[in-house]
């Protein structure tokens, strides 16, 4: 009786609604349902059958060895516990899922270097009211007229005017 | 997310045509007379240098100053202008004369509807400029908020745990279930069983009872010769009658 209770840890389900994206929030509703309904199905069910009252069944049945069979047998059998297959799947997805998290962390890291570097450039320019044309170009590259390349104004070809 | 925006943002400002620099250079300003450069350079002087007159800069009059007085430069040139004059140097023909009648047409425009020009080509620099500073201000926010939605996607990555304790506690509860159900199984199969032959053992009991009642019965109503049946009648048929006299008597 003391192994088999894996222990059933209390989930914060509230907090676990606020880090669930938007798309995947149909998932979300999905599990939670199920759980809730195997908590129902176990909350249903009693931790112990009642015991049998073999004393009146002693004095019941009057077939003399039937009940003493009975209550011996009843007392020697062991019901098996069900046998856990899943979990170790559980744990291999988990460890995979913190590898990719791990990746993904990273990857937004970068993004966000990146996103702050734009940020202090353009946070560090001067006001385009002292800039000369020199300085825009040296600010924002792509504008700079390539001259060698279309010598002829507007120095750009006229789709992109 | 900011790789769709910069192209934006210069493609934005590309359209415009670059801000006018307005103004004669400032003898403060460095000129380019070596080659070392203080950059970013200094920012271009708003107004243009004091002139008197319209022409004649201020610093002539400073320069004046010290040796002359306040009058000094306007004695000189009143005394250049009639020597000019006098000397027949500056003749005056047909073209002084055009020469005047235009100069204070182009001076009245000026001094009427200069300022209001001004304003309006300061108003179309003022509009190119806000227009990019506009840009520039919302690629800013752009980007500030990409890294916020990044931080948040970051959170929302680490509560990553909840998802597999609640596939555990899925796991676990089904197991228990499986478990008491199976010992209620159980428990109900024997009972049923034991309930059988108690049940067995009072059907039995009761037939056999309902059959003896029956037999009983049977034997009785058989025992009843006709000579004892013929009494019982003619008892009963006295028993009435005084019956029936003593229900008379009643009423």
């Amino acid at each position: 009786m003391a192994g088999r209770r894996a222990a059933v840890r209390a989930i914060d389900w509230a907090a676990f609604a606020e880090r669930v994206p938007p798309n995947q929030r149909a998932m979300y509703n999905a599990l939670k349902t199920r759980s809730d309904a195997l908590s129902a199905r176990l909350a249903a069910l009693p931790e112990k059958p009642p015991a049998i009252d073999w004393a009146y069944y002693k004095a019941a049945v009057a077939k003399a060895g039937l009940v003493d069979e009975f209550q011996k047998k009843f007392s020697a059998l062991k019901v098996p516990e069900p046998v856990d297959t899943q979990t170790a799947k559980i744990d291999a997805q988990e460890q995979e899922a913190a590898k990719t998290t791990a990746e993904y962390v990273q990857a937004s890291k970068a993004r966000i270097a990146q996103y702050e570097q734009q940020l202090q450039k353009l946070r560090s320019m001067i006001p385009f009211d002292q800039m000369t044309l020199e300085d825009f170009y040296e600010a924002f590259p792509e504008t700079r007229l390539d001259k060698e390349k279309y010598p002829y104004w507007p120095h750009k070809p006229i789709a992109d005017l | 997310l900011s790789a769709p925006l910069l192209p934006s943002a210069p493609a934005a400002l590309r359209s415009l045509p670059p801000p006018v620099t307005v103004g004669v250079l400032h003898t403060a300003r460095l000129l380019h007379t070596t080659q070392q450069c203080s950059a970013p350079l200094p920012p271009l002087p708003e107004k243009g240098g004091e002139v008197r007159l319209g022409l004649i800069p201020e610093e002539f009059f400073q320069f004046l100053y010290p040796k002359t007085g306040v009058t000094g430069p306007y004695m000189l040139g009143t005394g250049l202008l009639l020597y000019l004059l006098s000397k027949e140097i500056y003749v005056i023909n047909h073209e002084t004369v055009a020469a005047a009648c235009i100069l204070s047409v182009i001076i009245y425009g000026v001094k009427k509807y200069g300022s209001d020009v001004a304003a309006f080509a300061d108003k179309l620099n003022e509009e190119k400029v806000a227009k990019a500073l506009e840009v520039k201000n919302e690629t800013i926010k752009d980007l500030e908020t990409a890294i916020e939605q990044e931080k948040k996607e970051q959170w929302r990555v680490e509560g990553r745990s909840y998802l597999f304790d609640a596939k555990r506690n899925n796991i676990a509860m089904l197991l228990e279930t499986n478990y008491r159900e199976r010992l209620l199984t159980v428990y109900n199969e024997v009972k049923k069983r034991l309930d059988y032959q108690v049940a067995m053992q009072n059907l039995k009991r009761q037939k056999e009872q309902d059959h003896m009642i029956q037999w009983v019965e049977k034997n009785v109503v058989q025992s009843i010769t006709p000579q004892q049946q013929k009494e019982s009648i003619s008892k009963c048929i006295l028993d009435l009658k005084a019956l029936s006299k003593s229900a008379q008597a009643a009423v």
